[in-house]
């Protein structure tokens, strides 16, 4: 019955407030392990602190001198591009979000975010993970969203090599470290360790995003199509802090 | 003599809290071996009650399933429903089995809904459990007799009828 109300606008909002009401249910759910955890931060000896706090100087001060010279690579860029009479690249809106649960269906790769229609976030947004792009948004509450990472087996999306500019589509594997490219002629030129970024192809994903690296090759032989399988460069199970990238049409259309 | 409802809260509490199992945080790869309580106890009510808790609360809770995984609305009711039934239709035979072989009738009732959800989820091109999900439904399977053991007690301290 409900696979023939499944796009009727009362559904959805039911299942926009239920986004909210499972993010709280959860936040409740996990609330005395939250708790655990900030005991345990709070208890930090003093000198672990501060030799992180020194860490992170550090590191700081790196980002800080490559970004420096990023802004000289991006005006150089701009200035190419304005020669080559092309489309200049406007900068992308992030939006910082911080991953709040798992979806509990293991069939699924699916997170929950703590940002939603009230903060700015559309269907359809791409998130990055600290080393690249890890999913995009598909359904928003309006304080929390849902996320589906690109290597849930639901997923594909169009990306291109880095070194050679050749286009494919990664599908998601259903295993959090893998994605597979299929169909691509045995002759191809792709090897092991070439960098998959987005081709921007679909209007979906900005182009230029770290996708994943290249692990694995396979051509049998007399086969037409060889099969690619790649590792996603953001680790996927890993760490809590994503940014959504507010950009092009979505945006627009979600402005009031 | 007619049957007085009472304490029906008690159901439907048991079962809030089952769903509240699913919320617990695990690590991605282990989602796979989590009991299935939600459908243990339901399934435990539709044994002990047949007459109150039947396909009508098999269809709300699997609604509320689907919500908390962000799954489309109604594809694990399908499922829940149907192994209800199987239960309305042979619950005073399954009352006879001893834990063991309740057990294993438990197994069979996860492997029937989830095998229906599966064939749904084919049918809306949406991922489907791997075989390693058999796992799962072992884990559910060993705790058909601790759910039903906190079950019963819960429905006689109450007086659920």
């Amino acid at each position: 019955m409900l696979f023939i109300f499944r796009d009727d606008p009362r559904v959805n909002a039911v299942q926009r407030g239920a986004i909210d009401g499972v993010a709280f249910a959860t936040s409740l759910v996990i609330a005395p392990l939250d708790a655990w955890d900030r005991l345990g931060n709070a208890l930090q000896s003093r000198s672990s602190l501060q030799e992180e706090v020194l860490r992170l100087q550090q590191e700081n001060r790196v980002l800080k001198g490559q970004s420096q010279r990023l802004a000289s690579l991006l005006s150089e860029n701009a200035r190419y591009k304005a020669l080559l009479n092309s489309a200049r690249d406007i900068g992308d809106d992030l939006i910082a979000a911080q991953i709040t649960s798992l979806s509990p269906d293991p069939a699924r790769h699916i997170v929950m975010l703590d940002k939603g229609v009230n903060d700015g976030v559309v269907d359809g947004q791409p998130v990055l993970g600290a080393e690249g792009l890890i999913g995009q948004v598909t359904s928003s509450g309006n304080r929390n969203s849902r996320v589906v990472l690109i290597t849930d087996s639901a997923h594909a999306l169009p990306v291109q090599v880095n070194r050679s500019g050749l286009r494919a589509i990664a599908e998601g594997s259903g295993s959090i470290d893998r994605l597979v490219i299929r169909h691509l002629p045995a002759t191809t030129d792709i090897r092991v360790g070439d960098l998959l970024v987005t081709s921007g192809l679909g209007g979906r994903f900005p182009q230029g995003y770290p996708v994943a690296r290249v692990t694995e090759v396979i051509v049998l032989e007399g086969d037409a199509f060889a099969t690619v399988f790649a590792a996603p460069s953001s680790l996927l199970d890993r760490g809590r802090y994503v940014l959504i990238v507010m950009w092009g049409d979505l945006q627009r259309e979600a402005a009031p | 003599m007619i049957e007085r409802t009472q304490a029906l809260w008690v159901i439907y509490v048991s079962l809030g809290i089952a769903l509240m199992t699913m919320l617990l945080p695990l690590p991605m790869e282990w989602r796979i071996v989590r009991p299935d309580f939600v459908a243990l106890t339901l399934f435990y009510w539709v044994l002990a009650l047949p007459h109150r808790v039947g396909v009508a609360t098999a269809f709300g809770t699997g609604l509320a399933q689907d919500l908390i995984e962000g799954a489309p609305l109604g594809i694990s009711c399908f499922g829940l429903m149907l192994a209800t039934l199987v239960l309305l239709f042979s619950y005073q035979r399954i009352r006879q089995f001893d834990g063991l072989q309740q057990s294993l009738v438990m197994l069979a009732l996860m492997v029937l809904s989830s095998g229906i959800e599966g064939w749904l989820r084919t049918g809306v091109d949406l991922p489907t459990l791997p075989l390693t999900a058999l796992l799962g439904f072992a884990m559910s399977m060993l705790c058909w007799i601790p759910t039903r053991h906190v079950c019963r007690q819960l429905r006689r301290h109450y007086g659920v009828v």
